[in-house]
């Protein structure tokens, strides 16, 4: 690589017309052509429902999915690393070291028959060399970062005797005691009640701040993205249909599923009225129309909306919208920019 | 308010939960929850999960017998003066899974035809009440009536479970987080549904769900549950305009803004909610309130009346009230 002197700040990841197929017959498209930079202690949220590719893109970022049913095309850089061709040790290192997840749900995630500071100090024994009273120490450090209450004890808790918000926190320890320089969130907070959500999400931006890293945060929920993301991408049907910053997404979104998206979490909707709804569903990942995947259930789909490629739509601060409608508005829209 | 068309009575409901003599271990997840429904009228239930919020929904629509208390239709008491049969045709039941809750052996109009001819309706009488219902909620009977669940989306199988809450032509539906597990522009497009049945038919609703922006949206009055007993329940306006509980006030201030310049900066809250099976004395909620005073820890604080049929139950609203 030759980029010794690069005008921008080096983003910590760099994803390239990144595709993931799973085998099947016919091949199921979970992902398709993505891609998108993230520039270090950025946070990316990528917004969509479920089936929408936006875990199976995470994933394909530590290289989580079945090798053998799994074809990915693309390139993948996470802090100038080529992800998709690290193998052996190299992996290893990545994972946890440079790149960590938390999952939806941390019953699962966590080892049921270790104490949590045992698989945070094995963590941290795998990627620094530490001897292991060390690593407990730094497991108490973690745990207390995350604010869970008397750390000390809780060290020495598995994971069933805590609640769902400790574990969570718990979690996020785990993946941080390594001081990864991208964290990846998969629904985070979904299993959580509301006032503990807040908590998780609002210790998340902390972290994010404090400790500088790049987060790549996946959400179904507008409401839970708007609160920690700098950047938002919408994800259907296994491609992104819209990014830019939240306020100019949520604000005036250009692609007709952003827009419905909004509608169906009842922005500005009055109580009591119909809303403006999306009609149908998704269509199945194995049989994708061709052109844009959401003209069947889009109310200003034309022609034009059928035919590959699509034209897009590109506004200031790295926006853009694939959509047949928005395209036109462009001219109008840079003149907007202007002002 | 005109005669309620349901409501219920101190409703007391306690799981056990293990153990035996003085270790003996209970849930108590309904605790004294009175309310009433006036006909038409869509009453929104909120909590975190183990407020007891499908507990009670389930004594509700008699699926469970509460220990104690009692739930009247019209003012007859469910039981002894109202035969439950009959009682089940007025008042049905929507659940959360929509897969779980059909029998995977049924075609999808045989299971909305199911219950009617249960109850003595002619099969080809139910058969042609199953097509009508399944047209009206969004299903083609000829494209989708001869499906079994697992081939259909989420979305089609909870309009399959409303077809069939329909088929008895009920006065009431109660609806236990009935749109949480679906994608969110499926979710539109059931509320949408819901909102239509509600004003053809002029049903009523009891809508559970945790999403205080999906409640806000349906429902003309909101009860709002903390472990097991009822902390709040108004008009949804004035309920999320001025809340009058401090655990209301906190759910509230948990909802995420859908506003990136006015983000939330604060938890409202710390913690986890308390276990019910030991729940703490007093009120519930003074463990984690940021208002608990004096008799907070040691009184379970009375029901107030706040505004126009609009009751809290918390010890600041007596204060307020002594000192005016």
């Amino acid at each position: 690589m030759t980029q010794e002197t690069v005008h921008a700040v080096t983003p910590l990841v760099r994803v390239q017309d990144l595709s993931v197929r799973f085998a099947g017959t016919p091949p199921v498209h979970a992902v398709n052509n993505v891609s998108f930079d993230l520039a270090p202690g950025e946070v990316l949220g990528i917004l969509g429902e479920s089936g929408s590719g936006k875990s199976v893109t995470l994933k394909t970022l530590l290289r989580l999915l079945p090798e053998r049913k799994t074809k990915i095309t693309g390139r993948v850089e996470v802090d100038g690393n080529d992800v998709l061709s690290l193998q052996g040790r190299a992996l290893a290192d990545h994972r946890g070291g440079v790149a960590s997840m938390i999952f939806q749900d941390p019953a699962l995630a966590l080892d049921p028959v270790y104490t949590v500071g045992q698989q945070i100090a094995e963590t941290v024994m795998r990627h620094e060399a530490i001897s292991k009273s060390d690593a407990m120490t730094r497991a108490l450090e973690m745990l207390e970062l995350v604010r869970i209450p008397s750390a000390k004890r809780r060290l020495e808790n598995y994971p069933h005797e805590m609640s769902g918000g400790m574990r969570q926190r718990a979690m996020i320890a785990l993946a941080l005691a390594c001081r990864p320089k991208l964290l990846l969130a998969d629904e985070p907070t979904t299993a959580l009640d509301a006032t503990v959500q807040i908590q998780i999400l609002l210790l998340l931006r902390e972290l994010q701040q404090e400790m500088g890293m790049g987060v790549i945060f996946v959400t179904h929920d507008i409401g839970v993205a708007v609160e920690v993301s700098d950047r938002l991408a919408v994800m259907y049907a296994g491609s992104f249909v819209e990014t830019g910053s939240v306020r100019d997404v949520i604000r005036d979104a250009r692609h007709p599923y952003s827009k419905g998206l909004l509608a169906a979490n009842l922005v500005g909707a009055v109580p009591g009225t119909r809303l403006d709804a999306v009609p149908g569903a998704p269509p199945p990942l194995n049989a994708l129309p061709e052109g844009c995947s959401f003209a069947p259930r889009c109310a200003h789909a034309e022609a034009a909306c059928h035919a590959s490629p699509l034209p897009v739509w590109t506004g200031a601060d790295g926006r853009w919208a694939r959509c047949v409608q928005a395209s036109r508005t462009e001219t109008l829209a840079k003149a907007e920019g202007q002002r | 308010m005109s005669t309620p068309i349901l409501s219920a009575h101190s409703l007391v409901k306690h799981f056990n939960a293990g153990g035996f003599g003085a270790a003996r271990k209970v849930v108590r997840a309904v605790d004294d929850v009175s309310f009433e429904l006036a006909p038409g009228e869509t009453l929104g239930v909120v909590g975190e999960s183990g407020c007891g919020k499908s507990t009670t929904a389930r004594l509700l629509v008699q699926l469970l017998t509460p220990d104690s208390g009692s739930v009247r239709y019209e003012g007859k008491m469910v039981g002894p003066e109202l035969p439950l049969k009959s009682f089940r045709s007025k008042v049905q039941m929507v659940f959360q899974d929509s897969f779980a809750s059909l029998n995977p052996r049924m075609t999808m109009i045989d299971a909305v035809a199911f219950g009617p001819m249960v109850h003595g309706v002619s099969r080809a009488e139910a058969m042609r009440k199953a097509q009508d219902l399944l047209d009206r909620v969004g299903l083609d009977p000829t494209r989708f009536g001869g499906r079994y669940a697992h081939e259909l989306s989420g979305g089609q199988r909870q309009r399959v479970n409303i077809a069939r809450a329909l088929a008895f032509d009920p006065r009431v539906i109660v609806l236990d987080e009935a749109v949480s597990a679906l994608d969110k522009s499926v979710e539109a497009q059931v509320l949408n549904l819901l909102m239509d049945l509600r004003r053809e038919r002029g049903l009523t609703y009891v809508f559970i769900s945790h999403d205080l922006n999906v409640v806000r949206h349906i429902s003309d009055r909101v009860m709002v549950m903390y472990l097991g007993e009822v902390a709040e329940i108004g008009p949804a306006e004035s309920l999320y305009s001025a809340p009058r509980h401090p655990y209301t006030e906190a759910l509230l201030a948990a909802m995420p803004s859908l506003d990136p310049d006015r983000r939330t900066m604060e938890a409202p809250l710390a913690g986890d909610p308390p276990n019910p099976i030991d729940p703490p004395p007093g009120c519930r909620f003074h463990t984690r309130c940021a208002h608990a005073f004096g008799p907070c820890s040691a009184q379970v604080p009375v029901s107030h009346r706040v505004g126009t049929g609009h009751v809290a139950a918390c010890h600041l609203n007596a204060k307020t009230e002594e000192v005016a």
